[in-house]
């Protein structure tokens, strides 16, 4: 797909648009990046640009699942759960260090995956969905009743706002401009980690499974195996994204293991388009802006939201980059 | 177009590409700057108020954001606060305790307000508490929950002005244990606040002897308790007592109604409220009795006034919880006047140890954890003789003497010592 656009780039003359669009697709991480420096000085608040990156992590992790491997998990508030709690306990009970904080967030999002995947991941299509969905209430419900280690339904509270240490030195990130910088930080490393795990082979054995799972296995790939792996990847970001979310509120609620949220991070994908780096930030971003917005005017700001979903879903169903880059294409095909 | 098709190769357009983005970045940043210091400029004093408008609680929060906004308006009448006129920024919570959260860092970093109050449910408050402690910003809490107030979630900023459920439940409890059978069976709410309603009626009936004789918990949200009800029966209490709250306990009460249960035993409704009353009706709830922190037609002058001023701009009477918002936010502006100026350590001071009656007759802020006392009036349900007129008051528990509340020690605080956890320099 990648090379594809890249020569009807270069092949039509093309205008300005067709410019910028073409270096999205060839360099969508530095693009990415220099979105997002400017992001948080463009939004009405900057606690709603740091709000936007985290999420559309999370649906970045989200992505490796359902856009590069074809996989619909309705369980992902589990890792994402996971990941928060995890920083959260680390940072009250172990050790007030943020790094090794969001490392273990970061690792038990993967262990989380590791473990529910070996169990769901044998099972395709509906089956899978479902049986996601039932490990992910598991772990609600146990952190529902397990009061003394999670606060139950009154949440993980008293998170310590410790500063971040660096080399020589340590910086406040009560800061929100500070502290949105610190998320842009993990959030390009994820993507450039991301991108160079899907250019790899193993990335392109990913999108063989999605396309054709029993031609991948007759080519001699162990597609579970495969699959497994990218559940892994996938639970890893998203973990990585609780950690981050944690650290945001500095509280976890117990709605962010809630299938709620897995529904929630379906819809931000599907919103912004499925199998790019940009969909799911697009999506991320229409999402909490839209919600921040409505919820603002009225009251029934759900049902607005959900008729706008209904209707890209119906009219746009590659989402909303994907509508934009084959309109694009399409236009750039016609000159050519 | 001789430059763009020079640089066809990728180094000129990405250049000229950063280069326009620059531009626009800095345009907007710059204009972002100017923006903010304009409105700085003639700035009113914005008071935060996180509320669960959507959702299962959301008859009750509008009462509290209509109760919150006559207080602010009639503050505003008197020439507001330190010279500063205020004004009330409500958000939906969604009665989701990271939506609160999330509201409550918007409104203190996007808004600037200056002070929180509101949310319903503990969860919810407790994560607005811990922004506002965060950002050193005073927060009066208006609804029920055990933790605000204990060591951990309590600090020199927060305030709680509702009763908690341990207060209500050794009124109605302690009421209920004299005047009924001894066979209990509670219906319970499967959240903090169902729970704590349960274990507060157990620890208050234990001195009365009485016999648990089940419970079943129910998830926030159930529309149809009917499956409940046989286990009920078969266990043949004297007493049940509904532990819920908001659509909860409407529907609850009404299915039970409807189940036949009243014949066979007394209802309970610890939080008894005039919003699920008036939606379920006079037979739903005939018979029905439960404690509640205010109702309008107490022969009380400040409660009088309150409802009468409510009525005036709402076409309503106030329910409890439009009390709690009402009785809060006067007391946060009104503390703030008489310490002279907006800081938490000189608010806590012209607070803590006040004796005050805003709408309810006597209260008094206990030093040692920010909790206000108050007595708790045991309702009935009645038929109407006109619009609204819904309960009668049986019996008044008094709170004096902090007689329904927890001591200094049980929330981990120290007796006698005024709160100043938290304090930031």
């Amino acid at each position: 797909m990648q090379t594809q656009q890249a020569e009807v780039g270069a092949g039509a003359p093309g205008g300005a648009w067709d410019r910028v669009v073409d270096l999205v697709s060839r360099y969508p991480v530095t693009v990415i990046t220099i979105f997002f420096i400017i992001f948080p000085f463009v939004v009405p608040y900057k606690a709603l640009a740091t709000q936007i990156i985290i999420w559309g992590l999370f649906a970045l992790g989200y992505n490796v699942c359902l856009g590069y491997t074809g996989m619909l998990s309705f369980g992902h508030a589990a890792y994402f759960g996971v990941g928060a709690y995890t920083l959260g306990i680390v940072l009250i009970r172990l050790w007030e260090n943020l790094w090794f904080g969001l490392a273990c967030a970061t690792f038990m999002g993967a262990f989380t995956a590791l473990i529910l995947g070996f169990m769901c991941i044998k099972r395709k299509g509906i089956y899978f969905a479902l049986l996601t969905l039932a490990f992910a209430q598991l772990l609600y419900f146990l952190a529902f009743q397990w009061v003394d280690l999670t606060g139950g339904d009154n949440g993980l509270r008293h998170i310590p706002a410790v500063p971040l240490p660096l080399p020589g030195f340590t910086v406040d990130i009560q800061d929100p401009l500070r502290f949105y910088f610190l998320v842009l930080f993990f959030v390009v490393l994820a993507l450039m980690l991301l991108q160079r795990v899907l250019q790899s082979p193993f990335g392109r054995v990913l999108e063989a499974v999605r396309e054709n799972d029993p031609r991948a296995r007759s080519c001699g790939y162990e597609t579970t195996n495969v699959r497994w792996m990218a559940f892994i990847i996938s639970g890893a970001i998203s973990g990585l994204a609780g950690g981050l979310y944690a650290l945001y509120l500095h509280f976890v609620g117990i709605e962010t293991l809630y299938w709620v949220t897995s529904g929630q991070i379906l819809m931000i994908t599907l919103l912004g388009g499925m199998g790019s780096f940009i969909g799911p930030f697009i999506g991320a971003g229409v999402f909490l802006f839209l919600e921040d917005v409505l919820s603002a005017i009225t009251d029934n700001w759900m049902i607005f939201l959900g008729t706008i979903f209904i209707l890209c879903v119906l009219f746009f169903p590659e989402g909303i980059w994907g509508s934009v880059m084959k309109l694009v294409n399409r236009s750039a095909g016609k000159k050519g | 177009m001789p430059k763009h098709q020079k640089g066809k190769g990728k180094g000129v357009s990405r250049r000229s590409f950063f280069k326009t983005t620059g531009v626009a970045a800095g345009a907007a940043a710059l204009g972002g700057f100017h923006f903010t210091r304009t409105a700085q400029a003639s700035k009113p004093l914005k008071l935060g108020c996180p509320l669960p408008l959507t959702g299962p609680y959301g008859t009750e929060a509008l009462d509290q954001k209509a109760g919150a906004q006559l207080a602010v308006d009639q503050i505003n009448a008197k020439g507001g606060v330190l010279g500063r006129k205020v004004e009330l920024v409500v958000r939906d919570t969604k009665l989701k305790a990271d939506e609160a959260s999330r509201r409550a860092k918007e409104l203190i970093e996007s808004v600037g307000v200056e002070l929180m109050t509101g949310c319903l449910s503990a969860s919810n408050q407790l994560a607005v508490n811990e922004q506002c402690k965060l950002a050193g910003i005073p927060y009066m809490s208006i609804s029920q929950a055990n933790e605000i107030t204990e060591r951990g979630d309590a600090s020199v900023y927060t305030w709680h002005e509702a009763l908690n459920p341990h207060q209500t439940t050794q009124a109605v409890g302690g009421w209920v244990g004299k005047n009924f059978g001894k066979r209990w069976y509670f219906l319970t709410s499967d959240y903090a606040f169902g729970w704590q309603l349960t274990d507060g009626l157990r620890r208050a009936g234990k001195a009365y002897g009485i016999m648990d004789v089940g419970e079943t918990k129910h998830p926030l949200g159930t529309s149809d308790f009917s499956s409940y009800f046989p286990r009920i029966m078969a266990a043949k209490p004297d007493v049940l007592f509904l532990d819920n709250f908001g659509k909860d306990q409407l529907n609850s009460v009404k299915q039970a109604t409807s189940f036949g249960m009243k014949k066979k035993m007394q209802l309970i409704c610890p939080v008894l409220l005039a919003s699920a009353r008036l939606g379920a009706g006079t037979k739903a709830y005939e018979g029905v009795k439960g404690g509640t922190s205010f109702y309008w037609q107490q022969d009380i002058p400040t409660a009088q006034a309150f409802t009468k001023a409510f009525w005036d701009k709402n076409g309503r009477p106030p329910i409890d919880y439009a009390g709690y918002a009402y009785g809060g936010v006067l007391e946060l502006l009104g503390g703030v006047n008489r310490a002279g100026k907006l800081a938490a350590l000189p608010l806590a001071k012209a607070l803590e140890g006040r004796k005050y009656d805003n709408y309810k007759g006597p209260q008094w802020w206990r030093p040692c954890d920010h909790q206000s006392q108050q007595d708790v009036f045991i309702l009935e349900s009645k038929p109407p003789k006109k619009k609204y007129d819904v309960f009668k008051i049986i019996d008044t528990v008094s709170g004096a003497n902090e007689a329904l509340m927890r001591t200094c020690v049980e929330v981990g605080a120290v007796k006698g010592k005024p709160m100043r956890v938290g304090l930031k320099k």
